[in-house]
């Protein structure tokens, strides 16, 4: 059995996503309509597009969260490095390997420890030491070690929402992941917890892969190396934030980003 | 194969194997029903034996021979509808109108009380309901009677009245409570009083939750066996008058079932059957009421239209609210009387020789043997019941798609079964379970029995918790790499725990408090202490019925009754006091 989880540790993921000519179809509804995209490695690469753009659901597919979801059906090919993963890659492989947050904090009913030991006692991982280790050293990556220390045995659930939704960053951190997706992390926070959100994504991209959903256009500007603009399930325009805010190259990223609709 | 692969489909085909026991047990009772039935219905004819009015059974009958007795159960029809007619219009009213003073009109420190007090009474066993009705109601009615016996319509509908009150007044409080408060708000921003609002807003908001309570109610008033036996006469009559000895179906089934000949089983089997119709077009009546919001909007307002300028011109909000705090004095006494008399006659005769001595003869009774019988039971039982409909749950909350029309059939059928009357789960063990362990009572087959009857309880309310746990979590789980099981055992059903445990603890109360079940399948004399699981037994409930029929043993049926009370009380509380715990500790100190 050891050895093979270590087998199992040899599927290497790389840290950059190409996906080719992905579609996908809820039922009868198509959501993504032809989108191929290179998103580099250790970068902060942010997709922004009005409700309901197919921007949330393409982010799932990395993950392939969308395999949770009923009638739903993806074309195209999807890598990880140089790994496929809507081929024979294990599901619950990849998602140890790409972390997801989600758009409301979703912090399970334990201890903020057991929240943070949850990824890796998943993988097998049962002794102390090393979970204390591990916890700790989540906790500092997602910089709350100072602030939970000393409450490590308390409810996840007493915490205040930026402080579960950075515990859920520091989860995610815990399975050791070389991407982090987040889907509109601060949606549900207040300005102060949005900003320490975004501190402590600009501090993980040293290490990992960012793509994060947002409705907030300013915190793409803010914080994206690259930026993604959706519309009804295309992908419009792609490339260097700072490119696509003061000089778009099509007329609808324009009128988007100026806020004439969305 | 990964191990674990291995793991994710040895669970599921646990779950799912769990799944079919269950769904097999609920088929086996209908199959039950239906084919011990028919032979009945061919030999005495279905319209001879739904609206024949003589019934004068023969034991000696057999299917091959004439029939010499005759078999017509109309007069226990007519009787059963009787006496719950007699029980909404005493439970009904009274619990409608306790709930709306509950939630409306009274002080907030008296509400918490009332709270806690209707919770706890919900549970009390209803051969106490009975006993009451038999020492004190029934003296008191006789009063009143041209034949000096009390019993009849009017004490069945006050017992049964009484009975179905906590369960009425706490459902239709709940659902007076979800109105918004902007309803309210709304009303009086227009103008109107505190009592306009409440009854001419809140209440007919609240009317699709207030009328299934009622209909909950009556599902329970004709299921219900020992405390009509106890009040009701039994001679097979119209009831006619209110002091009048009738006879329901329910007290029909348990009377004869101990010495039944072949057609007289069929027939009281097939009396079973007509009590299934009658549930069924309650659960069908449920389901229209509970669809209702749906359907039709402007027909319903239309209707309210004409019944508010009713309402206007007879002032029914002053007479509503006069009514409220009425129902609720009557209510409260009756209850609290109830409370009283069980402590008041039963510690002056409590004594360690009756509660732990050892059972010799019928002159040192004991009732030591019954409580040790009672926890056994609820050990077997269950042991028996929570895996099962636990895991069932699981299977048909997190394993089977949304929408899927199998499930959706599983989930009507666990609905029935829910509503069946315990008496025919006593039918159904009797001729399983009590032939499968030796042809002879004991306390196997009467755990077993119950065990079956608690299946869709502990299978609707685990269910229930498993929905209330947010998909974000699952999800949360899931993004981690975890698997399914793993999602199962870590994260959704710890969250789903409080649920959980008080559908257990409420489990193990109605296994105390149940006895029409256990009577035929379990044992019914109070015997010496039981050597083991095959041998037969009495359990609290059943010892309180035996002790209180007979005239000798009087102080002891008192002291048993408290015993009783004591016993569901504490898993009462313990039920709310363990899930507001488990809930707190779930959701964490707040700052």
């Amino acid at each position: 059995m050891k050895n093979k989880r270590k087998e199992e540790k040899q599927t290497e993921f790389g840290q950059n996503i190409s996906v080719k000519n992905a579609e996908l179809w809820y039922g009868d509804f198509k959501a993504l309509k032809n989108v191929s995209i290179e998103i580099p490695e250790r970068k902060i690469t942010a997709f922004i597009g009005p409700s309901g753009c197919g921007k949330s659901t393409f982010l799932k597919c990395f993950n392939r969260m969308n395999n949770l979801v009923e009638g739903c059906r993806i074309t195209g090919e999807f890598r990880i490095g140089d790994v496929d993963i809507y081929g024979k890659t294990d599901v619950n492989l990849l998602r140890r390997n790409v972390g997801m947050v989600f758009q409301k904090p979703n912090p399970f009913p334990m201890s903020v420890y057991d929240n943070v030991a949850y990824g890796p006692r998943t993988l097998g991982i049962k002794k102390h030491a090393e979970l204390d280790e591990i916890v700790e050293k989540s906790l500092r990556g997602a910089s709350m070690w100072e602030e939970l220390k000393d409450r490590l045995g308390k409810s996840a659930l007493g915490l205040s929402g930026g402080q579960q939704q950075r515990l859920c960053i520091a989860r995610a951190l815990a399975a050791n992941p070389k991407i982090l997706l987040m889907d509109e992390p601060t949606s549900a926070l207040d300005p102060i917890s949005t900003g320490k959100i975004e501190e402590l994504a600009e501090e993980l991209k040293k290490e990992i892969t960012i793509v994060i959903v947002t409705h907030n256009m300013q915190q793409a500007t803010r914080i994206a190396d690259e930026t993604a603009f959706f519309l009804l399930g295309e992908l419009i325009e792609y490339g260097d934030t700072e490119k696509v805010f003061s000089a778009p190259a099509d007329k609808r990223t324009e009128n988007y980003i100026t806020g004439r609709f969305g | 194969m990964e191990r674990s692969d291995v793991k994710e489909k040895f669970y599921k085909i646990l779950f799912a194997f769990t799944a079919i026991i269950c769904i097999i047990a609920v088929i086996a009772i209908f199959v039950f029903l239906i084919a011990r039935s028919i032979p009945a219905f061919g030999k005495i004819g279905f319209f001879e034996f739904v609206f024949g009015k003589d019934w004068y059974p023969d034991y000696r009958d057999t299917y091959d021979g004439e029939l010499s007795g005759s078999y017509g159960v109309f007069k226990m029809i007519v009787g059963t509808l009787a006496a719950t007619c007699g029980s909404i219009i005493v439970g009904g009213v009274l619990g409608v109108f306790t709930a709306v003073f509950i939630s409306k009109f009274c002080h907030k420190r008296l509400k918490k009380v009332f709270d806690v007090v209707i919770n706890l009474l919900a549970g009390v066993p209803s051969v106490i309901f009975g006993f009451f009705g038999m020492k004190v109601l029934l003296p008191m009615l006789g009063v009143f009677a041209d034949n000096g016996s009390g019993s009849g319509v009017l004490a069945v509908s006050l017992v049964l009245g009484l009975m179905i009150l906590p369960t009425v007044v706490s459902l239709s409080k709940t659902s007076i409570d979800a109105v918004p408060d902007s309803y309210y708000e709304g009303a009086r921003a227009l103008g109107a009083t505190h009592e306009q609002a409440v009854f001419g807003t809140v209440v007919p908001a609240a009317k699709s939750g207030i009328t299934a309570s009622i209909i909950l109610g009556i599902g329970r008033s004709i299921g219900e066996t020992m405390a009509v036996i106890m009040v009701a006469g039994n001679a097979v009559n119209y009831p006619t008058g209110l002091f009048r000895s009738f006879r329901v179906l329910t007290a029909n089934v348990v009377m004869e079932m101990g010495y039944a000949g072949e057609v007289q089983l069929g027939a009281l089997i097939a009396t079973g059957v007509v009590l299934l119709i009658f549930i069924f077009f309650v659960n069908v009546l449920l389901g229209l009421v509970t669809n209702k919001k749906k359907k039709d909007r402007a027909s319903i307002k239309r209707k309210n239209a004409f019944l508010s300028e009713l309402a206007h011109k007879i002032k029914i909000e002053k007479i509503g609210r006069i009514f409220s705090y009425i129902a609720a004095g009557v209510a409260a006494a009756g209850l609290v009387s109830i409370i009283a008399f069980v402590c008041i006659k039963g510690i002056p005769n409590l004594s360690a020789k009756l509660l732990f001595g050892k059972f010799e003869t019928l002159s040192t009774i004991s009732i030591f043997p019954s409580i040790v019988a009672t926890l056994i039971t609820i050990v077997i039982s269950l042991l028996i019941a929570i895996p099962v409909g636990v895991f069932t749950a699981i299977f048909l909350n997190e394993y089977t798609k949304k929408g899927s029309k199998l499930v959706k059939a599983i989930r009507s059928a666990i609905d029935v079964l829910s509503g069946i009357p315990s008496i025919v789960y006593a039918l159904f063990g009797m001729v399983t379970f009590v032939v499968f362990f030796g042809n002879k009572t004991s306390i196997l087959a009467g755990s077993c029995t119950v065990a079956v009857m608690l299946l869709p309880t502990v299978v609707k309310s685990t269910e229930e918790s498993l929905k209330s746990v947010s998909d974000s979590l699952r999800e949360g789980s899931y993004a981690l790499g975890a698997g399914k099981v793993r999602t199962i055992f870590k994260v959704v059903l710890p969250s789903a725990l409080p649920g959980i445990m008080s559908a257990i603890i409420l489990s193990m109360g109605r296994v105390v408090a149940e006895s029409a079940p256990f009577m035929y399948t379990m044992g019914s004399t109070l015997s010496p202490m039981p050597n083991s699981v095959l041998d037969s037994g009495t359990t609290l409930a059943v010892a309180l019925y035996k002790l209180a029929g007979e005239g000798r043993y009087v102080d002891q049926a008192y002291a048993t009754a408290f015993v009783l009370l004591v016993i569901v009380l504490a898993l009462n509380v313990l039920a709310q006091v363990l899930s507001n715990k488990l809930d707190k500790k779930l959701k964490g100190r707040k700052k």
